[in-house]
């Protein structure tokens, strides 16, 4: 048995090869978008029922927990778009790993000598090329809200900060030190993302593999809970740091 | 770079998981986030306005109730006063009229005696006349009888005198 902690390719159009991380990525956002799209073909009742009630209480749940970080219902309705989609995907990216097959079941394929199993199913986020690529939607997000918020001279004070001026040298090694930390903000969203995924499906398939039968059934529940954990995660952070964005800096307007 | 490529990450499938992110977020936005939120938002304020609503009706039944009460018990006092009013007045009246149809009565009845004053007065003043009259007559009519009856006898009436 061989974990790949890269995505296999699946098949290819043309010359861009389709890995089974993004298939199953394209689902889930094709899913999510469909029942978006036929959700907002029915009325909105002013009495919720069915899906309208599962819908409703997921946005106010986000938008009261994004409201208790923001401190501004406005700030929150306007990150919402983005933090709730990164909360969907994410979650839905970790539980359509767990679902049977994914990770088990696919094709043998010769590959550099020996034969590795190509499952058809993959997590999404169990592919840094999924996690880096929400990473990024991420932080440059957190740019731009930023700049849209206090204008490039306003952000970018947060960065460089000239020497001669108030704290004098610290206030520029903390200003390099925040830019330094924008990037690890890229590595640490993806690799946390990424590292939690991909070991969650590494148990999975060990633990199924040892003892096929109620073995593996806590450590499937305990993979439901830790996608949700890792989707809160992700969105939690995000809304922290577009909130930090958005703050003007503190040294700002003391002189 | 090399190192990117051994854990998997491929510029394209970057660029496509982006892509894709992207997308949804598009879709999401357009038939959940933006008729949902605005959904959510008009109810909110439809709630709060409803209660508010409730919150003045309350303050105005309140206030209704209190001014039913301050006009009960004015109503009250001033019937109180009204009746009380009128029991005196018609006590004092009363009494006047006792008083009036007392002096009525003393009136009449003054007058009365005084009718029966006057008549037994007429009456006995004219009981008076006749009695005289009859008196005289009498004398009158003996007298001649007797002066008629000899003058002889008159002497001796005389005489005997």
């Amino acid at each position: 048995m061989e974990i790949s902690i890269i995505a296999e390719k699946l098949f290819s159009i043309g010359n861009f090869t389709v890995t089974n991380s993004l298939f199953v990525a394209v689902i889930v956002a094709v899913v999510l978008g469909i029942t978006a799209i036929l959700r907002s073909f029915g009325p909105l009742r002013e009495v919720p029922r069915g899906l309208q009630n599962l819908v409703e209480a997921v946005f106010e749940g986000l938008l009261d927990f994004m409201e208790g970080i923001t401190h501004d219902r406005a700030l929150a309705r306007r990150f919402f778009p983005l933090v709730a989609t990164i909360f969907l995907f994410v979650l839905f990216s970790n539980w359509s790993g767990l679902l049977p097959g994914a990770g088990t079941v696919g094709l043998n394929e010769e590959h550099a000598g020996h034969t590795i199993l190509v499952p058809f199913l993959r997590g999404p986020a169990a592919d840094l090329n999924m996690t880096v690529a929400l990473s990024l939607v991420s932080v440059l997000s957190v740019q731009m809200f930023g700049i849209l918020a206090l204008g490039i001279r306003g952000y970018g004070s947060k960065f460089i900060v000239a020497p001669w001026k108030k704290p004098y040298v610290i206030g520029t090694a903390v200003g390099l030190l925040e830019l330094v930390g924008e990037f690890a903000k890229i590595l640490s969203f993806s690799f946390r993302l990424f590292g939690n995924v991909f070991a969650g499906e590494v148990l999975l398939t060990v633990m199924l593999s040892l003892v096929p039968y109620l073995v593996p059934l806590p450590f499937l529940l305990l993979e439901t809970f830790v996608g949700v954990v890792q989707a809160a995660v992700f969105s939690l952070l995000t809304i922290v740091f577009l909130t930090m964005a958005v703050t003007p800096h503190h040294e700002e307007g003391a002189h | 770079m090399e190192i990117l490529t051994q854990i998997g990450i491929d510029g394209k499938l970057l660029l496509a998981q982006a892509v894709n992110f992207l997308i949804l977020l598009a879709v999401l936005y357009r038939f959940a986030y933006k008729p949902m939120l605005s959904f959510l938002e008009k109810r909110t304020e439809r709630i709060e306005k409803g209660l508010r609503d409730a919150e003045e009706a309350k303050r105005r039944l309140d206030e209704a109730s209190k001014d039913k009460e301050s006009i009960l018990a004015e109503a009250r006092e001033e019937a109180r006063k009204l009746v009380e009013e009128s029991r005196v007045s018609a006590e004092k009246r009363g009494a006047d009229l006792v008083v009036e149809f007392e002096r009525k009565a003393e009136k009449i009845v003054a007058e009365a005696r005084e009718r029966a004053n006057e008549e037994r007065e007429k009456l006995f003043r004219e009981a008076k006349g006749e009695i005289a009259e009859l008196v005289m007559a009498t004398t009158e009519k003996v007298l001649r009888e007797k002066l008629e009856g000899g003058a002889g006898d008159a002497t001796k009436y005389l005489g005997k005198e």
